[in-house]
């Protein structure tokens, strides 16, 4: 059994690396910007995706990488790398250049349905997530309306605007409204603390069964909580346990996401695991000289997803975290800390004054 | 390094430091100790300060207000000798576990933080401070009482004709000079009664230098450290205490997390009782004093900056009006040798976190040159990884690195790096250029003067300090024309980047006389 398992396991692995390369190939010949990073950062053809150098996030705020036509530009919302943690706000906006909006839904959709449809045939869907129809630019929005058109979810309530917040009143009019399916809440962690605050005092039970997917961070714009104050928070609030309550990491950058436990199954936030789908490879490499790490030792993540067929499969992230040994993702934040500084510029503050910010 | 600037105890190279709990605050007599602290970690340094409710402001202002008649009753000459021997005496003290700490708080290896402090330390002494306050005022007893102004000129004494008799019936100058130009009035330069000082993030001793300034117009301060200039600072203020009693009464130091919300109050009510604030930082620091500074105080503002080097490296020729006359004694290769080696010591001292730090080189002379040129700047930086060991680098800055370096070669640059993730040198055009940490250096090559004008125009909010190689006296006074009026206020020989002189124009300004208000008595 163990023997099957390791050749499944082998299989696999050689499946993905055959991929990886084909993939690559294509990237390598039809984009010239990637063929001359390629170029200058690596000697000769790589033999398995992982000798393929990693493309640095922040490198969507420079140019467009895509490989093809765009159907689709996702942007980020200021902090390229969009995963955990968050920051900045100043910086030009990366861009997605996504060649095809099924892509990204059939990317995305067997793994948001297994983590947060299971054991609900049907679901009310509150969405503190902006409605794509106001955001086209956004994936995450764009990954919202995916959802809502499934067929479990019964009715979907857009709660949030973009420029005014969280929709207090709506979250309300929605939960006290019958019919009585539970209710899948997806947020973003933000817009969750902002409602948390608004319902401080007036908690508001959802229905037993209901879901809560959070995710991304704060932006700076609100005090950084930590997940299990957070969850505790929800359950104290909203009446959603912590086992109830899903982590999706992700970003603009990335057409597949990672989720940290299926919705009803879930453990202490502090025990859980990102998986990402099996398109996804994921390491933690060597913050000094990007060698990679063995699982556990704590790194920069970088992930290759098959799924960036159209523009780059292999990111190198600003996401600190470890892998495990049956490819799961530790999340330990974003790289963290301001450096210190002197009276030397920043580069921040540079781009600014140049207008290139 | 004058012998007044040596460090005792070098200490080893590279290796992994802590520093010892630090209190990071220092007060005048008369003030109780604080009772309850905060603790937190400035850099690798442990260090408490007082919370909040431990320290009211308007009784930290007002001692120091109180102190100032006293600070005002010492003479120039004998106030240059105090802070000058007290800044001996800190230089001449600290040891190996003075500079850990100071190295761990300011994420320097110790070898670089004795770099510093040496580097620094020339611009601290009796002499240098001397020459200082000459500099500032020909006529230093401005700043002891009126003297009186003669020539009919308007502005200051210190531009006063010799031949004056001052308020003390010293004697002047010969009777011809009175009977040239009587005396119109009589005028006084003094500093404010207390002047807040918020310091800049990680540089050990710019601090100091601010505090020296401030005292030498005999204005009392109250210092806020930088959170990576903590140890330095209350060294200093501690030697201050001890060197005499009206200084005891005149300094005060205190950190806390600038910029906090509960701090909100504390500094407003600082910036409001202050006569003066003198703020180092970031665009967010300086804008965040200028909002809450009431107008009645007095802000000075030294933001960050940016340095950059000029290095011609071409061959005179004939036909080239715009090359350099020739030289014999500095062949091409030398000066290009030189030229690296300065630009390297310019990039790795204060781990480019000073705002003289040299970010970007125009190279004039063409892609071949400046492709050597990287070779020995690479070679320079490698050779400072043993000489300046780098400080322990933060997971963000690593990332960062990493991030920049992979846009870099998106975009074509010639990247040396090395190995250790140390320092990078990048071969580039200009218009992708921006500033980064770590021992980064980027180099430009340009076909002559002309461009080098139209490429740093766009920084111009930004210059202070370009460093010029390959240029004699001529053609520097030449260029430098161009430059001051693109912004430039310290225009040097490459090698003298890293550490200005005592009496430097910091950030345009003259570095005493933007202290001081002056009085006049007709």
């Amino acid at each position: 059994m163990f023997t099957i398992h390791r050749d499944a396991a082998r299989d696999a692995d050689a499946a993905f690396n055959r991929l990886a390369l084909r993939v690559h190939a294509v990237q390598r010949a039809n984009n010239p910007v990637l063929r001359r990073y390629w170029d200058a950062v690596s000697d000769g053809q790589p033999v398995a995706w992982d000798e393929i150098p990693p493309v640095p996030v922040r490198a969507f705020r420079d140019m467009p990488i895509v490989t093809g036509t765009a159907e689709v530009i996702f942007r980020t919302s200021g902090t390229t790398g969009g995963g955990v943690g968050g920051g900045g706000g100043n910086a030009r906006r990366g861009e997605h250049h996504v060649a095809s909006l099924e892509l990204y839904r059939a990317a995305a959709r067997d793994n948001y349905r297994r983590h947060l449809f299971a054991g609900a045939p049907a679901l009310r869907l509150i969405s503190l997530v902006p409605n794509p129809a106001d955001v086209p630019d956004s994936s995450l929005a764009t990954m919202a309306g995916f959802i809502s058109r499934e067929r479990e979810v019964a009715r979907t309530v857009w709660a949030f605007d973009p420029e005014s917040g969280v929709d207090v009143a709506a979250v309300r009019e929605a939960v006290a409204s019958p019919p009585p399916p539970p209710i899948l809440l997806l947020t973003t962690a933000f817009a969750l603390v902002q409602l948390l605050d608004a319902l401080a005092h007036s908690p508001l039970p959802l229905p037993h069964g209901s879901r809560v997917m959070e995710t991304g961070g704060f932006k700076g714009r609100a005090a950084e909580v930590d997940r299990s104050t957070l969850y505790r928070r929800v359950h104290g609030t909203l009446g959603v346990p912590e086992s109830h309550i899903v982590n999706e990491y992700g970003m603009t950058e990335m057409l597949s996401q990672a989720y940290d436990c299926v919705a009803g199954q879930g453990p202490p936030a502090g025990e859980r695991v990102h998986r990402f789908p099996p398109w996804v490879r994921t390491r933690a490499l060597d913050p000094a000289d990007l060698s990679p790490l063995p699982p556990g030792r704590p790194g920069l993540l970088a992930h290759f997803d098959l799924a960036n067929a159209a523009s780059v499969c292999h990111l190198l992230t600003e996401d600190y975290g470890s892998v495990t040994a049956d490819g799961g993702v530790r999340l330990l934040g974003r790289a963290p800390g301001a450096a210190l500084r002197g009276c030397s510029l920043a580069a921040e503050a540079f781009l600014r004054m140049t207008g290139a910010a | 390094m004058t012998p007044s600037g040596a460090v005792r105890e070098p200490t080893g190279a590279g290796e992994a430091l802590a520093g010892r709990l630090t209190d990071a605050w220092v007060l005048p007599p008369g003030i109780p100790s604080p009772d309850a602290y905060d603790r937190l970690r400035a850099g690798d340094l442990p260090v408490r300060h007082p919370t909040r409710d431990a320290l009211d402001a308007d009784t930290v202002i007002s001692a120091l207000r109180d102190a100032h008649r006293g600070l005002a009753a010492i003479p120039t000459a004998g106030m240059v000798r105090i802070l000058g021997g007290a800044a001996e005496a800190l230089t001449r003290q600290l040891d190996r576990a003075d500079l850990r700490d100071i190295a761990a708080n300011g994420r320097l290896s110790a070898a670089m933080a004795r770099a510093v402090v040496e580097g620094m330390a020339p611009s601290w002494t009796t002499a240098a401070l001397d020459h200082l306050v000459r500099a500032e005022f020909p006529e230093p007893r401005v700043l002891d009482g009126f003297v009186a102004e003669t020539g009919g000129r308007e502005g200051a004494a210190d531009e006063a004709a010799p031949g004056v008799r001052d308020d003390a019936g010293e004697p002047g100058q010969p009777a011809r000079a009175a009977a040239a130009a009587a005396p119109r009035r009589r005028v006084r330069a003094a500093g404010p009664a207390v002047t807040l000082h918020f310091g800049a993030g990680s540089v050990p001793g710019v601090t100091v230098t601010s505090m020296i300034r401030a005292l030498l117009v005999r204005s009392a301060v109250l210092v806020k450290p930088g959170a990576g200039d903590i140890a330095l600072t209350v060294r200093f203020a501690r030697l201050l205490h001890r060197a005499d009693p009206r200084l005891a009464r005149a300094v005060a130091v205190q950190y806390w997390p600038g910029g906090a919300p509960e701090w909100d109050g504390w500094e407003r009510d600082l910036m409001r009782a202050a006569d003066q604030v003198v703020v180092y930082g970031g665009d967010g620091a300086i804008e965040s004093v200028r909002a809450r500074a009431p107008a009645s105080t007095r802000v000075i503002e030294h933001p960050h900056r940016i340095g950059v080097a000029i290095v011609d490296t071409r061959a005179p020729g004939p036909d080239d009006a715009d090359a350099p006359p020739g030289d014999a004694a500095v062949p091409g290769s030398d000066l290009l040798a030189r030229a690296a080696q300065a630009t390297a010591r310019a990039a790795a001292l204060f781990e480019q976190r000073g705002c003289v730090s040299t970010h970007l080189v125009l190279l004039v002379g063409g892609e071949a040159a400046a492709s050597a040129f990287c070779a020995e700047l690479a070679d320079g930086l490698a050779a400072l990884e043993t000489e300046l060991p780098p400080g322990p680098r933060t997971l963000a800055e690593m990332s960062s690195l990493h991030q920049i370096r992979g846009r870099l070669a998106m975009k074509g640059a010639a990247l040396r790096t090395a190995a250790t993730g140390s320092w990078t040198v990048i071969l580039a055009s200009a218009e992708a250029f921006e500033p980064m940490d770590g021992r980064s250096v980027w180099v430009v090559p340009v076909d002559g003067l002309e461009p080098c004008r139209e490429l740093l125009a766009p920084l111009s909010p930004v210059l202070q300090t370009i460093g010029l190689a390959g240029f004699d006296g001529s053609r520097a006074a030449a260029l430098a024309e161009d430059l001051v009026a693109i912004g430039a206020t310290r225009i040097v020989p490459l090698d003298q980047v890293p550490f200005p002189a005592a009496d430097w124009l910091h950030d345009g300004a003259r570095p005493l006389r933007e202290l001081v208000r002056w009085s006049e008595l007709r």
